[in-house]
C-alpha cells in the first residue's frame, strides 16, 4: 500500500482491515470444521477400506520391468462406474492380508459375489470371453493351437482400460442416462437401497454408445496402427486408410453417428467382441456379406447391392492393391504440378522482368500503337 | 460487345476508365467466387483432416452437422450458375452473331463455326502469338511486352478452368451426396473414383485460384492489395495499357482519341 498522508484515515483503514481479517478467520474456521464433520459419502463396497491408501493420488511405484504403475483409485469415477457394487477383493482375489504384496492381474472371467438377476447365478464376464475366443482376436486358431505371436492378441483389458473404462458421464458431461423423472417411475415400487438407481443406469447406459466413435478408433489403432504388429500378422494399415474415408473424417471431427471400426466389422446386432476375419464366410466383411453390412437399417438402407464394391480401406500408395485409385491420383497430381508450375514460373519471370524493365539481350526496335492498328486491320481484312 | 449502357471509355474524376464487365457478368462472378470460397472453407478441412487448422475451421463452418449442408448448398448454387452462364453466352451468341447471319440468310456450317470461334472468350491464333511474345519478353529476348486484346490468354484460361472443373467436380459431388441412390444403378467403386476426382480437382482449382488468379488480379505489385475491376467493371488507363494494350489502342481510336494514346513502355 502507498503512504497515506492522513493519520486518521490510516488508522481507520487499519481498524477496518483488522475487522475484515477476523471475519475471514471465523469463516475459515467454519469451513475447516465443516470439512471435518462432512465427508463425501463412500458408496462403494469397500468393507476393507482399501481406499484408505488408494485414495492418494501419488500412490505408485516402478515395477520389475521398469514401468511406472499408478495405484490411485479415483473414488468419484469408481462410484459412477459399472463395478461400484463389487468389492475390491471380488476381483483382486490373491489379496489375503493388508498391507498386501504386489497383486496379480485380474481375471475378468471369475464369478463374483454379485447375483445376475435373470438366472440368479453369480455374475461373470466369461460369456464375453467366449465370444472373444471365437473371434479373429483369439490367441488360438480353430484347431486350438496357439497362433504365431500370441502376445499380440488382445485380452479384456487391452481395450477396456482406464481411463477408457469409464462411464458415459465422465466424457460427455451427462449423468449416465439417469433422469430423475424416469427414476421416479421405478422408485415407487423399488424402494430399497440404491437398486433403482443402479439398474436404471445399468440399462440406460447400454441403450446408447458409451464411447465416442473417435475413441473406438483409437482403441483399435493401439494395435492396428502398430507397424510391428502389421508386419508380424501381414495386415494393412486399416486405421489410416479408414481415416481417409468420409466415415473417418466425420468421426475425426466428432461425429458419433458415422460408422466407426466396430460398426462394419461385426454382424449387425451381434456383440462387438465377435469380430471375424473377412475370410470367414460368416464375417460381416466377407465379400458376400459386405452389402448387407452397409445396407443395415441404421446406415445405407436405401443403397443398392452394388455398394459392396466400394473400397473402404484404400491405400493410395499401393498400385497393386488399388490400381485405379493409385493411377487416378497420379494423373491429378501430374495435372496439378503441370498447371501450377507453368503459372508459378510465369509469375516468377514476370516479377524478375520488373527488375530491369529496359534491359534486353536482343536489340529490337520497340513497337508502338501503330503496329496494333496495322495488325488488327490486317486481321479484319483477312 | 458493349452496348449503350456501358460506354467503352468512361470518365471519373478526370480519369479515363475502360469497360470490362457488365453488371450481370459481375454478379455472376460474385456468385461464382462466393460459392467457390464457401465450398473451399467447408471442403478443405475434410480433405486435410489431419492438419491442426482443419478441426477449428470445420467447427467454425458448422461442424459435422451443418458444414456438409452448407457445402452441398454452395455446390448446388455453383452448378446452377454453370447452367445459367451457359444459357447466358448461348443467348449472347444467338443475339450478336447468329441473328445477323440469319438476317443475311448466310447461316451454314462454315459460317456457324466461324461465328462460334470468333466469340471473345474463344482461344485463337493471336493467343498463341501472344504467349510466344510473352516468353520472349519475360526472358529479356524482346523489349516489347505482348499487346493483349480485350481478353488475354490468361483470362481465357481462368474462364475455361471452371468449364472443366465444374463438370468434373459437380457430378462427382452429386454422386457422393446421393451415394445410396447412386449404388442402386452404379457400382460402388465408382464412388472411390469420384472421391479422388472431387477432392483432387478441387485442390487444383483452389491452389490455382489462390496463387495464380489472385496474383493476376490482386497480388501483383501494381494491384495489391485489391484489384477493383470485379466490382466496378471498369479498368484504369494505366492497368489497361499494362494488360490490354491492343484493346486500349482500339478503344482510343474508336473514341477518336488517337492523339492521346500513350506508349506501352514502362510507366
Amino acid at each position: 500500500m502507498g503512504v497515506l498522508p492522513n493519520q486518521m484515515l490510516h488508522s481507520t483503514v487499519q481498524r477496518r482491515t483488522g475487522a475484515f481479517a477476523a471475519l475471514l478467520a471465523v469463516f475459515l474456521v467454519f469451513f475447516m470444521l465443516g470439512s471435518l464433520i462432512w465427508t463425501p459419502p463412500v458408496q462403494a463396497e469397500d468393507e476393507l477400506n482399501c481406499v484408505l491408501c488408494h485414495k492418494f493420488r501419488g500412490l505408485s511405484r516402478i515395477d520389475e520391468n521398469g514401468r511406472f504403475r499408478l495405484f490411485y483409485i479415483n473414488e468419484n469415477l469408481f462410484n459412477k462406474g459399472p463395478h461400484k457394487r463389487i468389492m475390491c477383493m471380488d476381483c483382486h482375489r490373491d489379496i489375503k492380508k493388508i498391507p498386501h504384496d504386489p497383486a496379480e492381474k485380474v481375471n475378468c472371467t471369475v464369478e463374483c459375489h454379485l447375483t445376475e438377476p435373470s438366472g440368479g447365478q453369480n455374475f461373470t464376464h466369461a460369456p464375453v470371453k467366449k465370444v472373444l475366443d471365437d473371434s479373429v482376436h483369439s490367441k488360438y486358431d480353430k484347431d486350438g493351437n496357439l497362433k504365431d505371436y500370441p502376445e499380440d492378441y488382445p485380452g479384456c483389458k487391452d481395450c477396456h482400460e482406464q481411463p477408457l473404462y469409464r462411464p458415459l458421464s465422465f466424457f460427455k458431461g451427462e449423468s449416465a442416462g439417469i433422469s430423475k423423472r424416469g427414476l421416479s417411475r421405478c422408485k415407487t415400487c423399488h424402494q430399497t437401497g440404491d437398486f433403482a438407481e443402479d439398474f436404471y443406469s445399468h440399462v440406460t447406459s447400454r441403450l446408447q454408445k458409451t464411447r465416442e466413435s473417435r475413441e473406438i478408433v483409437e482403441i483399435c489403432a493401439k494395435c492396428h496402427s502398430d507397424p510391428g504388429i502389421q508386419k508380424r500378422h501381414g495386415l494393412h494399415d486399416a486405421v489410416s486408410t479408414y481415416k481417409d474415408t468420409f466415415h473417418g473424417k466425420s468421426v475425426t471431427f466428432g461425429s458419433n453417428e458415422t460408422a466407426d471400426c466396430v460398426d462394419c466389422h461385426i454382424v449387425y446386432g451381434e456383440s462387438v467382441h465377435s469380430i471375424e476375419s473377412h475370410t470367414e464366410p460368416t464375417a460381416s466383411t466377407h465379400k458376400n456379406n459386405v452389402a448387407a453390412t452397409c445396407r443395415n437399417e441404421e446406415c445405407h438402407s436405401k443403397a443398392g447391392e452394388m455398394i459392396a464394391s466400394y473400397e473402404v480401406h484404400t491405400d493410395y500408395n499401393d498400385a497393386e492393391r488399388n490400381p485405379m485409385q493409385y493411377y487416378m491420383l497420379k494423373f491429378f497430381q501430374g495435372l496439378m504440378a503441370a498447371v501450377l508450375y507453368f503459372f508459378v514460373v510465369i509469375i516468377f519471370l514476370e516479377l524478375l522482368r520488373r527488375l530491369f524493365p529496359n534491359f534486353c539481350f536482343i536489340k529490337e526496335k520497340p513497337t508502338d500503337a501503330t503496329s496494333v492498328l496495322k495488325e488488327s486491320s490486317s486481321e479484319k481484312g483477312a | 460487345m458493349s452496348d449503350n449502357r456501358y460506354p467503352r471509355i468512361n470518365y471519373r474524376n478526370g480519369k479515363r476508365f475502360f469497360f470490362r464487365f457488365s453488371l450481370l457478368q459481375r454478379i455472376q462472378h460474385i456468385v461464382l467466387f462466393t460459392s467457390v470460397i464457401t465450398l473451399g472453407l467447408t471442403g478443405f478441412p475434410q480433405r486435410f483432416y489431419n492438419e491442426a487448422w482443419a478441426e477449428p475451421l470445420f467447427t467454425f463452418m458448422g461442424g459435422v452437422d451443418v458444414a456438409p449442408i452448407i457445402h452441398r448448398t454452395a455446390g448446388s448454387v455453383l452448378v446452377f450458375l454453370f447452367f445459367f452462364h451457359t444459357g447466358y453466352w448461348m443467348y449472347l451468341f444467338y443475339r450478336n452473331r447468329l441473328k445477323p447471319l440469319i438476317a443475311e440468310k448466310n447461316l451454314g456450317p462454315g459460317t456457324f463455326f466461324k461465328a462460334f470461334m470468333s466469340m471473345e472468350m474463344m482461344p485463337n491464333g493471336k493467343d498463341g502469338r501472344d504467349i510466344v511474345q510473352m516468353f520472349k519478353y519475360l526472358l529479356y529476348l524482346s523489349p516489347n511486352p505482348p499487346k493483349y486484346d480485350r481478353i488475354c490468354w490468361k483470362e481465357k484460361f481462368d474462364y475455361f478452368a471452371p468449364y472443366w472443373g465444374i463438370p468434373v467436380l459437380g457430378p462427382a459431388g452429386l454422386a457422393l451426396w446421393f451415394r445410396d441412390e447412386f449404388t442402386q444403378v452404379f457400382p460402388g467403386w465408382l464412388l472411390n473414383a469420384f472421391y479422388i476426382m472431387h477432392t483432387d480437382e478441387a485442390l487444383l482449382a483452389g491452389l490455382f485460384l489462390f496463387f495464380v488468379h489472385w496474383y493476376n488480379v490482386h497480388y501483383a505489385p501494381e494491384k495489391f492489395p485489391l484489384g477493383t475491376v470485379f466490382l466496378t467493371g471498369y479498368l484504369s488507363e494505366a492497368d489497361m495499357i499494362h494488360e490490354h494494350y491492343a484493346e486500349y489502342v482500339e478503344a482510343m481510336t474508336e473514341g477518336g482519341l488517337e492523339h492521346e494514346i500513350k506508349p506501352q513502355g514502362h510507366h
